[in-house]
């Protein structure tokens, strides 16, 4: 980490700010805290503004396009859809989602008041504690919760066809996710910025917090380890792609300096410069690919891009902040909401066909891209974009510190969760564009295909999809690639489709440096994922093993950081390594296994979310949080158990291993790799059912502490902080 | 550049989107919430906006 050269000063500023924030809160400290919730709901003064009745009309109309989109969508078999009824379904959901839902639950549940100070207000410092603007601190969150996820779930689950996805994406959302994400937003600002895990501790006693702990710790392992996969599966062969990716390092490198060293502070400047050179390694990266002496240098297995990561991943987390992990930060920030705009504006303008059917064949549990039926494996692979537990993390960690007026955080909390569901249909509706034959040529297994387009061709026949090995050459050479077959982990998927509407939109002739545009654009985004969650789950286990031994949980000390960081690195490394030896192709196995784990931190937060309405007296209305909670419990359950038990070997991991295991005996496998198969699988159910007990064990001590209150027997204190008049005008 | 023209607005709106630091802001807390006390330079602020923002690990999504 790095030691500010100017502490000293600076503890004189954190000594004044203290007395500041004392002299602040006295004079406004309110003797009545019920004085204040009288006026609850100063999310209600726009309503005034919607209460006439050209408003009604207006969202009598906002409610009957949504539902006429719906009918097109469902109802349309065979003949042509265009992908502006998805676009035009889910704004009217999220429309009519937003005004109602999140203001029935902004006024009667969380009872937010324009007339209380946030912790931005009272403890201001001018670094994390800051008062927004609403807009602009919805733009921050949106980047901070939208990553990968929303754009790989949507396009794995298209093998169902469209439709299930996006009506899990929009209801999802609407009953769910933004619920969740909005509660837990302001839970944790009405406790000064208290994370996940720390309330989990205040609310369900230290038992439950440690098991929110094991819970953060687990799924971070499985997420980093298959989005590393998503980004090899993306990169294996192709000196384009693997030059522009490996550019990013230098150039974020080289902006650190800039803010960092040269031109102190100047991160704006750096910004500029990092884009403008990322630019130029995307086209400089095609002369690459063409160049007999330079491709055969970047052109790499995915094994040795495994092995790549993992040692990146390793020295990103030790390296100081400045240097490279705060530089992508801000080039994954503004990347990633212009991208997202870009792709809005291009769906806009060109409203591409829906190639994919409604509903496939593949409902019933036989589909090529992951295995399982349509329940509960819809539910599963779409986790971010309809909810997401990781949501809660960043919910209850920078952003409550930003927020200038607690009515604000209905826009940021359900609103930026909406935005988050919206990019997650753009993507579906992206791979829904694709040809089905291309689609699944992409997207199926390696070992399902075959070696060859011809062997392939065949295959998706069978399926009852057309196929054509001529056109889907072309679509290969157009973006620059030597294969896109068995492309598997959506990225590639998304980036076609992406690349299609883009080139339509803005430039025919460009196919293929928009296709890598996207590539870099994914890849850029999961690198500072892995980076930054490799430094949490650092953090996260220097402070476990400090509790063994004290030095071993200083953070600043290069021994401690380096031996969590090889842990942590070795434990998502070795998923990747086994994901892309795996011959299904890893993410079959591995998506299920991290869309299982998140929807369970998705219950934890449900849990402290109903514990903290239960403990401030709106039990009545406990069911907003109750209703998501007891579907993910059914649908993780299911999943978790077919993924542990099913008889089927393609589906269950306990039949995997004693299929390959009989094999094995049979001599029909080479026995290093059944061996490997057979220790993956047995490894897999357990860490499926560790993730089932953990949660069990949240929710039996939520549901304890719920009766207690109800039954009397603990009295339903709020630890919010207590209230403290705002200093702004209303 | 007037501090508060047209262009430093963008600006200071670009920096909070991305949460980078925001030097002109502090400079304006400082004077309003510790009148008198010492104001850290450019880049002692910056150092110390990214220990701040980073110290529990920087928080990303999937």
């Amino acid at each position: 980490m790095v030691v500010p050269a100017g502490s000293g000063a600076a503890f004189q500023g954190v000594a004044a700010k203290l007395k500041c924030d004392m002299d602040m809160s006295l004079s406004k400290v309110r003797p009545d805290p019920e004085v204040g919730k009288q006026v609850a709901g100063g999310a209600g003064r726009d309503g005034d503004l919607h209460s006439g009745p050209m408003q009604a009309l207006l969202w009598l109309a906002i409610a009957i396009a949504g539902a006429a989109a719906w009918a097109v969508l469902a109802l349309a078999r065979g003949e042509p859809v265009s992908a502006a009824w998805l676009v035009v379904a889910a704004v009217c959901t999220y429309l009519v989602g937003y005004r109602f839902y999140s203001r029935f639950i902004a006024e009667r549940a969380l009872k937010l008041d324009a007339r209380r100070a946030t912790p931005a207000e009272r403890l201001e410092n001018g670094r994390d504690f800051v008062p927004t603007q609403r807009w602009v601190l919805f733009g921050h969150h949106f980047a901070a919760i939208a990553g990968a996820g929303p754009l790989v779930g949507p396009v794995l689950a298209a093998q169902f066809g469209y439709l299930p996805g996006t009506l899990w994406i929009v209801v999802g959302v609407v009953l769910a996710g933004a619920v969740q994400d909005f509660v837990i937003l302001v839970a944790s600002m009405r406790r000064d910025g208290m994370s996940l895990g720390r309330m989990a501790r205040q609310e369900l006693g230290p038992f439950a917090g440690v098991l929110t702990m094991v819970a953060v710790l687990s799924i971070m392992v499985i997420l980093l380890a298959v989005l590393a996969l998503i980004v090899v599966k993306s990169l294996a062969e192709s000196p384009w792609g693997v030059f522009t990716i490996l550019c990013t390092i230098p150039i974020a490198v080289l902006m650190g300096f800039w803010m960092e060293r040269w031109r102190p502070g100047r991160t704006l400047e750096a910004t500029v410069l990092g884009v403008g050179l990322l630019m130029v390694a995307l086209v400089a990266g095609r002369w690459v690919a063409q160049s007999p002496t330079l491709a055969p240098l970047f052109t790499r297995s995915a094994e040795e891009l495994a092995w790549g990561l993992a040692a990146y991943g390793f020295i990103a987390s030790v390296l100081p902040v400045w240097m490279l992990l705060c530089p992508r930060d801000y080039l994954s920030t503004f990347m990633k909401i212009g991208t997202v705009t870009l792709l809005a504006v291009g769906l806009l303008l060109v409203r591409p066909v829906l190639h994919l059917p409604a509903v496939t064949r593949f409902v019933d549990g036989s589909g090529p891209v992951f295995a399982g039926a349509l329940f509960p494996f819809c539910f599963i692979t779409i986790a971010c974009g309809a909810i997401s537990g990781f949501h809660a993390l960043v919910a209850s960690g920078t952003t409550p510190k930003m927020i200038r007026r607690e009515p604000d955080a209905r826009l940021i909390g359900y609103g930026g969760m909406l935005m988050e569901s919206f990019v997650a249909v753009m993507a579906m509706a992206a791979a829904a564009s694709l040809e089905p034959g291309t689609y699944f040529a992409m997207n199926a297994p390696l070992a399902t295909l075959g070696g060859s387009v011809q062997s392939a061709a065949e295959v998706i026949r069978t399926w009852g999809f057309s196929f054509s090995p001529e056109q889907f050459e072309t679509l290969t050479r157009s973006v620059g690639e030597q294969t896109l077959l068995a492309r598997t982990g959506g990225a590639a998927t998304l980036a076609v489709g992406m690349a299609q509407i883009f080139s339509r939109a803005f430039g025919g002739e460009l196919v293929g440096l928009w296709y890598h545009f996207a590539i870099m654009f994914e890849a850029l985004f999961i690198l500072t994922t892995l980076d930054a969650g490799t430094r949490v789950g650092r953090f996260m286990l220097q402070e476990t093993l400090g509790l063994v031994w004290k030095p071993l949980g200083r953070t600043s000390w290069y021994p401690s950081s380096i031996v969590a960081s090889l842990l942590v690195v070795g434990a998502w490394g070795w998923f990747l390594v086994q994901g892309v030896r795996d011959p299904n192709g890893g993410i079959n196995s591995l998506w299920p296994l991290f869309g299982i784990s998140n929807q369970l931190l998705a219950t934890v937060a449900l849990c402290v979310a109903t514990t903290v309405l239960v403990k401030s007296g709106r039990q009545r209305l406990a069911w907003l949080t109750l209703l998501p909670l007891a579907w993910l419990l059914v649908v993780t359950n299911t999943a978790g158990w077919q993924k542990i038990f099913s008889p089927d070997p393609r589906l269950g991991l306990l039949a995997l291993a004693h299929a390959t295991e009989a094999k094995l005996a049979a001599g029909q496998m080479a026995s290093g790799l059944a061996r490997q198969v057979v220790f993956n699988a047995y490894l897999d159910a357990a860490l499926a059912g560790l993730f089932l007990v953990v949660t069990a064990l949240v929710v039996l001590a939520s549901a304890r502490e719920w009766w207690r209150v109800l039954a009397g027997r603990t009295p339903p204190v709020v630890s919010e902080t207590p209230f403290v008049e705002t200093a702004y005008a209303s | 550049m007037r501090a508060d023209g047209p262009i430093a607005r963008l600006a200071s709106l670009l920096r909070r989107l991305a949460g980078m630091p925001d030097y002109a802001a502090y400079l304006d807390h400082a004077r309003r919430c510790h009148p008198g006390a010492p104001v850290l330079s450019e880049r002692d602020y910056f150092r110390e906006y990214l220990r701040a923002r980073y110290a529990d690990g920087p928080s990303r999504c999937c």
